[in-house]
C-alpha cells in the first residue's frame, strides 16, 4: 500500500510539474496582453512567425488550433463549446455555413487593408459583396505530372492528354466528386457548374473511357504517391501540386485551356466568436502586403494579395502554373452551390464511374 | 524454463524484427536532409532543432503527457474502487449486469463514444479543452481499469478477508492492508493499459478538442493536406527513446529493490 501510495505522489507531482512547464511556455511565447483571440486554421497553413509578430504588435495573445477537414471544422463551431475567433474554410463550406447562420458579417472599415487584395478574387458568386469572409489563399484544379516518368514530350495543354494510351496505369485522381466529374464536363467544353443532366451523363461516359488510365482514387495520399513517383500523372489541387513540388523538384503542373476550378481559402468570423475586435485586426494583419507575402513564401500557395505579389520574387509570380495569366483566368470558375440535391446527382455520377473502373 | 531451440529463437528474432522495423525506419529518417522519407541525402539534426524551436508542438506534447498521467491515474483510482464493489455484490444477476455494462463500454467504438461526448458537453455548457479532454478520458478508460483487476479480485479467496476480520481488523484496514495489496498488480497491468489508451488515443479526442488545446494524434492528423514534416519523425524518435529509458529505469529500478529484498531477507 505504502508504495502505491508513494507512486501516486510522484505522478501527481510530475503533472503537476508538467501543468505549470506549460503555463511557463505559454506565457513565454505569448506577451501578456489585452485579450486573447483563437483562431482556427488549417494544418501547416500559416508562418507561425507572423503570429508572434502579430502578438508583439497589437498584444492580442493568439491561441491557434488546426483542423484536417472543412466539416471538422464545421462541426466543432456548430456544435457549440468553443469560441473561435477566426477560421479558415474553403468556399464551398461558407455557403454552407452562411445557410446555417454561423457567420459574423465582416466589417470593411476595420479591415483597411483590404485593398490590397485584387479585385478579381473579390464578389465571388459564394459570397457575394465579401460580406462574410476575405481570401486567404486560392488556386486551381490541374494536372501534375512527373517528364522523367513519362515519354518525352508528354505535355498537358487539355484535359484530352489525360486519354492518351501510353498513359495507361499512371494517372491518379483526387478522390472528390466535383473534381472529377468537372474535369468530364470541362474536357467537353461544359461549365464545371453545369446541372444539366444530359452534359453530366455525356462526361460520366466520357469519364469511363479513361478507366485503363487510372492507377488509383485517393485522398490526400496522393502527394506522398508523387513525391515517391509511384505516381506519374495526377488530377490535383495546384495546392497539393505545389507541395509535391517542394519536395520532388522533377514534378511539373499545368492547367489545360478548357479551363478548370478556381478554389479559395478564405478567412471568417464564426458566430460563436468572443473577441470580434481582436478577430477584425488579426484579418487585417494578414492582408498587409508584407505580412501576406512572407506568409505566401512559407505556406507556397497562391496568394489573392496584389501588393503582396509585388514585393514576392517576381519569379515565383511570373510562374504561370501558379498564377494563370488573365486569358486562362476567364476560364476559370468557381464552385456554385448547387443544392443538396445536385449535389447527389453529382457524387450519383462519380460513384458510377468508380463502379465501372472495378469492372 | 528449458533453452529455447534454434527455429524458436529465429521466429522469436523475426517477430521482434517485424514489430521495431517500422519505427527505426521512422528514426532513421528524422535524420535526413533530405526533407522526405525517400532517399536519404545527409546527416542532419535541424529537424530535432526544429522540435525544441516550436513551442507550440512541445505544449501540445506536454499536454498529451498530462492528460495521460492525470486521466489514468483517476481512472485507476474509480476503476479499483468500482471493480472491488462489483464483485462483492451479492445479487449475482446484478454483478452480472453490471459487468455487462462495463463491458459494453469496451467494445462501442470510439467514435460513438466521442460524438456522445461533444453532444454531452455541449449541452451541459462545457467548453471543450483541457477539461473535456481530461473527462472523456478518464471515462473510457474506468472499464479497462476494471476489466483488469477484476480478475485478481476473483482469485482473491474470501476465507482471506474473513480471516483477516476474525483477527479484529477494522473494514479499513482489509481494504488496505488485504485486498489493495493483493490486486497490486492488476492495479499496475490497469494503470499502464489506460496510460497508453490514452497517449495514442485519437477517435475520442478528435471530437472533444477545442479551443486551441490539442493533443499529438488530433495535431498530427490535421497536419495531413500540406502533407507532414520530418520535425514529426524527430518527434516520435524523442518520444521513443524518453519511453526506452523509462521502461529500462522502471526494470533496473525493480531489480535493485528486488535484490535489496533478497538480501534483508537473507538476513532476518
Amino acid at each position: 500500500m505504502k508504495d502505491i501510495i508513494r507512486i501516486s505522489i510522484v505522478l501527481l507531482a510530475v503533472s503537476g510539474l508538467l501543468l505549470y512547464a506549460v503555463s511557463l511556455l505559454e506565457r513565454s511565447s505569448a506577451t501578456t496582453g489585452s485579450g486573447t483571440i483563437s483562431v482556427f486554421n488549417w494544418g501547416e497553413y500559416i508562418d507561425p512567425e507572423l503570429i508572434e509578430q502579430f502578438e508583439e504588435e497589437t498584444n492580442i495573445q493568439v491561441v491557434y488550433e488546426t483542423f484536417a477537414s472543412n466539416e471538422a471544422m464545421m462541426t466543432k463551431i456548430e456544435q457549440g463549446g468553443t469560441s473561435y475567433d477566426v477560421a479558415m474554410p474553403s468556399e464551398y463550406a461558407i455557403e454552407k455555413m452562411k445557410e446555417s447562420d454561423m457567420l459574423l458579417p465582416i466589417d470593411h472599415s476595420k479591415i483597411p487593408n483590404l485593398e490590397n487584395i485584387d479585385p478579381y478574387f473579390l464578389d465571388l458568386p459564394f459570397d457575394p459583396g465579401n460580406e462574410y469572409s476575405i481570401p486567404y489563399f486560392w488556386g486551381t484544379v490541374g494536372i501534375a505530372f512527373n517528364p522523367t516518368l513519362l515519354e518525352d514530350g508528354q505535355t498537358f495543354e487539355s484535359w484530352d492528354d489525360l486519354w492518351d494510351p501510353a498513359l495507361s496505369q499512371e494517372v491518379v485522381l483526387v478522390d472528390s466528386a466535383r473534381e472529377v466529374i468537372g474535369m468530364g464536363l470541362n474536357s467537353l467544353g461544359y461549365s464545371l457548374n453545369s446541372t444539366d443532366m444530359d452534359k453530366l451523363r455525356e462526361a460520366t461516359e466520357k469519364l469511363k473511357t479513361l478507366g485503363p488510365n487510372v492507377k488509383a482514387i485517393i485522398g490526400d495520399e496522393i502527394v506522398e504517391m508523387m513525391r515517391r513517383e509511384e505516381a506519374a500523372v495526377a488530377l490535383t489541387w495546384s495546392g497539393q501540386a505545389a507541395d509535391m513540388m517542394w519536395i520532388n523538384e522533377d514534378i511539373d503542373f499545368s492547367v489545360p485551356q478548357e479551363g478548370s476550378n478556381l478554389w479559395f481559402d478564405n478567412m471568417i468570423i464564426p458566430a460563436t466568436a468572443t473577441n470580434v475586435e481582436g478577430a477584425h485586426a488579426f484579418i487585417n494583419f494578414m492582408l498587409d502586403a508584407e505580412v501576406a507575402a512572407q506568409n505566401a513564401d512559407y505556406v507556397g500557395y497562391s496568394t489573392p494579395n496584389e501588393a503582396a505579389t509585388e514585393l514576392m520574387d517576381p519569379e515565383v509570380i511570373e510562374d504561370e502554373r501558379f498564377y494563370p495569366p488573365e486569358e486562362l483566368r476567364g476560364r476559370l470558375e468557381v464552385y456554385e452551390n448547387l443544392g443538396l440535391e445536385m449535389l447527389g446527382v453529382y457524387n450519383e455520377f462519380f460513384l458510377e464511374f468508380k463502379m465501372d473502373m472495378e469492372n | 524454463m528449458s533453452k529455447l531451440n534454434n527455429p524458436s529463437k529465429i521466429y522469436l528474432a523475426f517477430v521482434f524484427i517485424v514489430l521495431y522495423a517500422p519505427i527505426f525506419y521512422l528514426i532513421f529518417y528524422s535524420f535526413n536532409s533530405g526533407g522526405t522519407m525517400s532517399g536519404f541525402e545527409d546527416f542532419t539534426l535541424e529537424h530535432y532543432a526544429a522540435v525544441f524551436n516550436d513551442t507550440r508542438l512541445i505544449i501540445i506534447l506536454l499536454n498529451t503527457v498530462i492528460i495521460a498521467l492525470l486521466s489514468s491515474f483517476i481512472s485507476t483510482v474509480i476503476g479499483v474502487l468500482g471493480a472491488i464493489g462489483i464483485v462483492f455484490l451479492r445479487n449475482r444477476k446484478t454483478r452480472s449486469a453490471v459487468l455487462s455494462l462495463n463491458n459494453i463500454l469496451i467494445v462501442s467504438p470510439d467514435v460513438i463514444i466521442g460524438a456522445s461526448f461533444l453532444i454531452l458537453f455541449t449541452l451541459v455548457g462545457v467548453k471543450l479543452g483541457f477539461a473535456s479532454v481530461l473527462i472523456s478520458h478518464i471515462a473510457f478508460s474506468i472499464p479497462i481499469v476494471v476489466i483488469m483487476v477484476l480478475p485478481k479480485l476473483m482469485e482473491l479467496s474470501s476465507s482471506l478477508i474473513d480471516a483477516a476480520s476474525d483477527l479484529g481488523a477494522s473494514k479499513r484496514d482489509i481494504l488496505t492492508r488485504v485486498i489493495i495489496p493483493y490486486i497490486k498488480p492488476g492495479i499496475f497491468a490497469g494503470f499502464f493499459l489506460a496510460l497508453t489508451y490514452s497517449l495514442d488515443d485519437f477517435a475520442v479526442t478528435f471530437f472533444v478538442t477545442g479551443n486551441g488545446f490539442a493533443t499529438l494524434s488530433v495535431e498530427i492528423y490535421s497536419m495531413a493536406r500540406t502533407g507532414i514534416t520530418l520535425t514529426i519523425n524527430a518527434l516520435s524518435a524523442l518520444i521513443f527513446i524518453i519511453t526506452l529509458a523509462l521502461v529500462v529505469g522502471y526494470y533496473v529500478f525493480n531489480q535493485r529493490s528486488r535484490q535489496i529484498a533478497e538480501t534483508r531477507g537473507g538476513q532476518s
